[in-house]
Order: structure tokens, then C-alpha cells, then sequence
């Protein structure tokens, strides 16, 4: 009798642990989540690479940046401002959805994401939270929690591709309009792309354009599919490789992370 | 410590617009006593890196020459030769006059084992004069760079970097005139348009 009683009141504090509170504390993790350490199976790899990638502990953003969280950032860093952004940094597409430098107008509600951001701009705004952009591990292991109380027999690639199907709305919905998903991180799929720190780690173009370059090229750079019928992941993965930093997307935004250093 | 690795992955100038009658009402980085940078100028990056003779440089004073640029590592065993090789083509077919307005840059994807005794090492191995530097940053900002430069790559592990391979030519400004992208790329038509831009 006596183990039996030990793991049943043992049982609330495994609880516990395994459930972080997005209330952190430290006001600078408000709105994120804890994800706990995992693994994660890229989607291309070398042949070299391990096809297992360990994803240490970090904090995530519960949602993308909104368009009113983006607009407080434009405002203390007017060199971000759409008519005053540097070329290098961003393509002359940049927000171009607002009305104005520091008005995002109506078809840009302010609790929807905001997109056609740059990559630069993106980790411009995450230095400026104290926060970086997660890595495309962090982001696709994050990712790849079911929805909360999804059905048994429901695949999340079948979602995910439900939503590649449709066209990018012209007025984006509000963040938190689709599933929260078991890290309780809300839109990791069905809203908007999202940018990541390493978005060009996936080495798709070819060492060399003459046949002897292609015939010896580094075997570190020869990819291999961990699982050819991801078709979603092969989308994000094609997607990510047809990107510039400098580029921005009417559907691609971003969220932030942070080390956890616990 | 990550947090500040990751943290200066996204150093970006203050950028302002100065009254300045060479670019009329384009963002220059306005820091005091250094030459404007154009707007689509990579020297807007700001940070300091280490060459090979263990001096800080910024990427600004590479500012007044045509640059050849390209991302490298020493340990790499066949393409990061063979894009060194094109470099070495392009500026030993120009003219000799044009040649010393030239410079070559070689970055570091590898700043964990390319430190500067190895960096020295490799440029004499590779037999790299005074017209070349070679630089090491951290993490974030060869990170940082090669957004810019557009070159992609990875660590894959076992030494191994995966790297698309490409040499950007850059005007005296910093402004990205052409990536060329693989290698066997030194061919006639690059090296008079590298001559080209090279002459003031």
C-alpha cells in the first residue's frame, strides 16, 4: 500500500512542473510561454547531420506581434518608420498595408499580426523587446504540438494544409482566432508565416554551376528529406528558402523568444 | 552566455536623415565624425570584427575601394578554395593600375575555430597579400552578414559547414553591385565590370 500512497500524492507536483503559468514574474516574460526542452527531426538535413535536433528550454511568445505592438516600436525607433527605413533593411513593399508612417489604418486592425516586415525589421523589434526570434528549430519543434483537444484521428498536417489551401485574407484576423496548441502557444499554424533567426540554414542552391562544381560538392551540403511525405513542412522549408532578409510578405509576420536560463 | 549573441543578432544603425547636400533626403547612419553610408550600403552594419592580425576593424573602414567579398572557412575541404581561386582570378586579371583599388574580404562561418592565429595562418598558406582581410565576428553577427550578402548555410555538424558558395562585389560605397553565385565564376565579363567600378 505504502509506494501506492507516495505516487498518488507525488502526482500534483508533477502537475505543477509540467504546467507553467504564462504569469511569470519577471514582467519581461509576460506573454510568453516556457517550452521545455525536446527534440526535433528536421525536416532537410545533411547527410552528416544528426536526423535528431535537442531543442534546449526557451520562452516563446504566446502570439505574433500585433500591428499596435509593432506601431509602439515604429514610434521609439522612427528610423523603422516606412518612409525612413534604410533599403538594406527592408523592400520598398515594407508595411505597406498602414495608411501611414505611424497609423495602421483600417485594414490593419491592431490586434491582428502584422506582416510585410522584414526579416531585419523583425529582429530589429525583437532586440528592442530584450528578446531575439526564435531559431527554425525552436520554431518548428514549437510548431509541432497538436491543437488542444484535437481529435484522435484529425493529423495537425491535414490542418496545416487545410490552411495552405486558402488564400492569405486581406484583412488578417485577430491573433488568438485559431488553436492554442499544447505549449499553449496560440496561430503556430492558420494564421500567418512567421520569420525565424536562421531562416537561410536550409542550403538550397547548388555549390557550383559547372558539372565538376556539382560533381564534388561538399557532402556536407547534400540534403536529405527526413520525411517525403511532409508536404506542409516541405512547403514552410521551400518557402523559408525562397526568402531575403530584406524581403517582406503580405502573410509573413513573427513572434519572439528568449533563452530560459533556469 | 547566448543571451548576447543572440541579442546583437540584430544590430541596425541608428539611422536619421541629414541635411547633406551629397544625398539629399537619404537615411545616412548619423554618428559624429564618420562619413555618411548610403542607404542600401552594407556598412551600415555596425559591430566591430577582428582580422587575422588581431585588430578590431569595422566593416566602414573597408569604405573607399571595390570590395570582393565572400564567407569562408578554413577547415572547408574543396569550395571555399576554389571561391578564393576566382577571387585571386578576378583581381589578378585586372590591370595593374586597377588592381590595387581592389581589396578582398574573406569572412569567417566558422568564428569558433577560425580564430586569428588560424585565419594568419590560412592567408599564408593561401598565399594572401596586404590587399586581402580576413575577418571573425560572433555568431550573430556572421549571422547578420550573411543575411545581407545573401549567402545561406548551416552547421551540420562533424567540422562540417553547409554553405552556398557566391563572391559579392561591392562599389566603393558598400553597395552590392553583383553576387555571383557558385564558383568558376572569374570569367571576362566580371573582371571588366570589376575594373569598371574600380576606377574613380
Amino acid at each position: 500500500m505504502k509506494p501506492a500512497i507516495v505516487i498518488l500524492l507525488s502526482l500534483p507536483l508533477m502537475f505543477n512542473r509540467a504546467k507553467p503559468e504564462t504569469a511569470l514574474g519577471d514582467s519581461g516574460l509576460a506573454g510568453m510561454r516556457e517550452i521545455p526542452a525536446g527534440r526535433y527531426r528536421p525536416f532537410f538535413r545533411s547527410v552528416n547531420e544528426s536526423a535528431i535536433v535537442k531543442v534546449k528550454s526557451f520562452y516563446m511568445d504566446v502570439h505574433a506581434v500585433t500591428n499596435a505592438e509593432f506601431l509602439q516600436f515604429v514610434r521609439a525607433n522612427p528610423q523603422w518608420a516606412r518612409s525612413k527605413v534604410a533599403r538594406l533593411f527592408a523592400d520598398e513593399n515594407y508595411l505597406r498595408q498602414w495608411a501611414g508612417d505611424f497609423e495602421p489604418g483600417t485594414q490593419t486592425p491592431s490586434n491582428s499580426p502584422v506582416t510585410n516586415v522584414s526579416w531585419f525589421a523583425a529582429a530589429a523589434y525583437a532586440k528592442w523587446k530584450g528578446k531575439r526570434l526564435p531559431t527554425e528549430a525552436e520554431w518548428e519543434y514549437a510548431a509541432a504540438a497538436a491543437p488542444e483537444g484535437m481529435q484522435r484521428n484529425t493529423r495537425l498536417t491535414a490542418i496545416i494544409l487545410g490552411w495552405y489551401d486558402h488564400p492569405t485574407p486581406t484583412i488578417l484576423p485577430p491573433v488568438c482566432s485559431t488553436y492554442r496548441n499544447g505549449f499553449g502557444l496560440f496561430d503556430m499554424h492558420g494564421l500567418i508565416w512567421e520569420w525565424v533567426a536562421d531562416f537561410n540554414a536550409t542550403v538550397t542552391r547548388q555549390d557550383g554551376q559547372d558539372g565538376a562544381a556539382k560533381r564534388f560538392s561538399c557532402a556536407a551540403s547534400s540534403l536529405g528529406a527526413a520525411d517525403k511525405e511532409d508536404y506542409a513542412a516541405f512547403m514552410r522549408y521551400a518557402f523559408r528558402g525562397s526568402l531575403q532578409a530584406s524581403y517582406t510578405v503580405a502573410s509573413l509576420g513573427f513572434r519572439c523568444a528568449r533563452d530560459n536560463n533556469h | 552566455m547566448m543571451i548576447p549573441a543572440f541579442l546583437l543578432l540584430s544590430c541596425h544603425p541608428r539611422v536619421a536623415t541629414m541635411p547633406d547636400s551629397c544625398c539629399p533626403g537619404h537615411p545616412v547612419t548619423a554618428a559624429p565624425d564618420e562619413p555618411a553610408v548610403a542607404s542600401n550600403s552594407i556598412y551600415q552594419l555596425d559591430g566591430r570584427w577582428t582580422d587575422e592580425n588581431n585588430r578590431l576593424v569595422a566593416l566602414q573602414s573597408l569604405k573607399g575601394r571595390v570590395q570582393l567579398v565572400a564567407m569562408i572557412y578554413t577547415y572547408c575541404g574543396y569550395t571555399c578554395p576554389r571561391i578564393i581561386a576566382d577571387m585571386k582570378a578576378i583581381r589578378n586579371n585586372l590591370p595593374a593600375g586597377v588592381r590595387d583599388q581592389v581589396g578582398c574580404v574573406l569572412v569567417t562561418l566558422d568564428p569558433e575555430r577560425d580564430t586569428p592565429a588560424q585565419l594568419r595562418e590560412f592567408a599564408r598558406e593561401q598565399g594572401l597579400d596586404s590587399h586581402w582581410e580576413l575577418l571573425r565576428g560572433s555568431a550573430a553577427q556572421v549571422r547578420e552578414l550573411s543575411m545581407v550578402l545573401n549567402i545561406q548555410y548551416a552547421n551540420a555538424g562533424n567540422g562540417n559547414i553547409s554553405h552556398s558558395a557566391g563572391i559579392t562585389v561591392l562599389d566603393r560605397e558598400g553597395r552590392i553591385v553583383r553576387s555571383l553565385q557558385g564558383t568558376g565564376v572569374a570569367g571576362t565579363e566580371v573582371v571588366a565590370e570589376v575594373g569598371r567600378i574600380a576606377v574613380p
